[in-house]
């Protein structure tokens, strides 16, 4: 799905947990996701917390597209 | 580690008013099992039931298939942290009854238990169609949550292991296995030419009901560790995972172990098999780069020459199977990887979810995704209630026939990552 929109000319942030199978299979704007069953949140925490969580995860993607990156990069904190 | 592991062959199974083993055959009374189940408040009750080799019998959903044994002699007792204390078991002398096995089945989750068939197409793909099976359906009380139950049928199972197993004691074995590893010095000065082999074992450790225990530690919560690979024939390594069924290890192949008997049928020989450690296969990447890092580094301070390393499940846990090939691989000892394959119905996509160039030497228990046509059979024990919602099935397996068309993932065992089946490629 990344490789093919990238293709189709349209800018594309992977957010997924194991980073290193996007990397094996060449995503080029890669953010970390919290945990398998969870990408996206994290249940641990209460409601508050997690809505925060969750909208850094968020901007940090939307930051990530917005930048230019030559080959692959994984936007660590 | 010395471990004398006596077999007693077990060549049928029949109720009866006595519980008794007597020339080969195990006689069970119902009565005398069942306390050992309902002592768990969360269990309302329990039936048993009997299924031989070749009977048109099929056992679904399946949750652990478990082999009955009882310490004779030596440190701690079986299931450590279960039915025993946490002693540091796997030496002075085991019994276990071979050619039976208890198997715990009924609905947990559903979706996530596996097939048995003791006949037909199915019965050729898992291992557990070849024991006499005596089978266990748990019923739970009202309101209990699914994590609670999968735990209470877990533990009732290995408690009724325990205790079948206890009709063993004092009984004489048919034949008698000697398993025994060397120190760490030992080992180097008494076969200095033989190459260090040890033996790499991935926990399935996912979470939601994807767990396995060590000496009653969720192996989540371990960093890797170094086991002599006599513990685990005394269960310290059990199972708390059942789905996808077909590439999961129930812990009677914990307790019989595959590449344990083949490296301990070389050690003196043609190798030194110097230890098992177990890794596990968590849900976070930091966890899958801790636990890989830890791996490779007891590899490199064990002065390995090599490893086998095997899997259990499948798609993110392809990516610490990678990463401990690569990174052992990177210490300078050599790696065997086992695993199985996703590959699509036709067989033709990609294996694995990741890969690298240091996985030179796979081995495969063949393709999960391999579709099968499942004969009607006369009886169920436990229920068809969810046999189009299993892991590998669709909402078109039961056909109007009473046939079922599945993907080998349904059947427990099928595809193997420890070698436990069958199935494999050249």
């Amino acid at each position: 799905m990344v490789k093919e929109l990238e293709r189709a000319g349209l800018p594309v942030v992977h957010v997924c947990t194991v980073t290193p199978i996007s990397l094996t299979v060449v995503a080029n704007t890669i953010v970390p996701a919290i945990a398998i069953p969870h990408p996206l949140g994290n249940p641990a925490l209460d409601k508050t917390e997690e809505k925060a969580l969750r909208r850094k995860l968020v901007m940090k993607a939307l930051s990530a597209l917005q930048t230019e990156v030559d080959g692959q990069k994984v936007f660590e904190d | 580690m010395r471990l004398e592991l006596g077999k007693i062959n077990i060549t049928d199974i029949r109720f009866a008013k006595e519980s008794k083993i007597e020339q080969g055959v195990l006689y069970i009374d119902p009565d005398y099992l069942k306390p050992v189940v309902l002592e768990d408040e969360k269990i309302r009750d329990v039936v048993f039931d009997i299924a031989k080799p070749g009977e048109s019998v099929r056992i679904t959903p399946v949750k652990d298939v478990i082999e009955p044994r009882v310490k004779v002699e030596g440190r701690g007792g079986v299931f450590p942290g279960w039915t025993s204390k946490v002693d540091t078991v796997g030496s002075g002398r085991t019994l276990a009854l071979k050619g039976m096995a208890v198997v715990t089945a009924g609905k947990i989750v559903g979706f996530q238990e596996g097939i048995i068939d003791m006949t037909g197409t199915g019965a050729k793909y898992t291992p557990f169609s070849k024991t006499l099976n005596l089978c266990m359906v748990c019923e739970p009380v009202e309101g209990l949550k699914q994590h609670d139950y999968e735990a209470a049928v877990r533990k009732a199972g290995f408690r009724v292991a325990a205790k079948i197993g206890e009709l063993a004691r004092g009984l004489e074995a048919d034949e008698i296995c000697v398993y025994e590893t060397c120190g760490i010095r030992e080992g180097i000065e008494k076969y200095p030419d033989l190459p260090r082999v040890a033996y790499v074992s991935m926990l399935q450790t996912q979470g939601l009901l994807h767990d396995t225990y060590v000496y009653g530690v969720d192996a989540k919560q371990i960093i890797p560790t170094i086991l002599s690979p006599t513990e685990i024939m005394d269960g310290a390594v059990v199972s708390g995972n059942c789905v996808s069924a077909c590439d999961k290890n129930p812990t009677y192949i914990h307790q019989n172990n595959p590449v344990v008997e083949d490296l301990f049928a070389q050690h003196g020989k043609t190798l030194n098999f110097v230890c098992q450690i177990i890794t596990n296969e968590n849900v976070y990447l930091a966890d899958k780069e801790r636990s890989s890092n830890m791996t490779a580094k007891l590899c490199r301070m064990l002065d390995l020459d090599g490893v086998v390393v095997t899997q259990e499940g499948f798609g993110n846990p392809d990516t610490d199977l990678i990463m401990n090939c690569k990174k052992i691989e990177a210490e300078g000892v050599k790696t065997v990887i086992v695993t199985d394959e996703y590959a699509g119905r036709d067989g033709k996509s990609q294996s694995l979810a990741d890969a690298d160039a240091a996985a030179d030497a796979v081995v495969t228990g063949g393709n999960a995704n391999e579709v099968v046509v499942l004969p009607k059979l006369d009886k169920v024990i436990g229920t068809l209630d969810y046999v189009n919602r299993i892991a590998g099935a669709s909402e078109d397996t039961l056909r109007p026939d009473g046939t079922l068309e599945v993907e080998l993932q349904v059947i427990t065992g099928a595809t193997n990552e420890m070698g436990f089946g069958t199935l494999s490629a050249r």
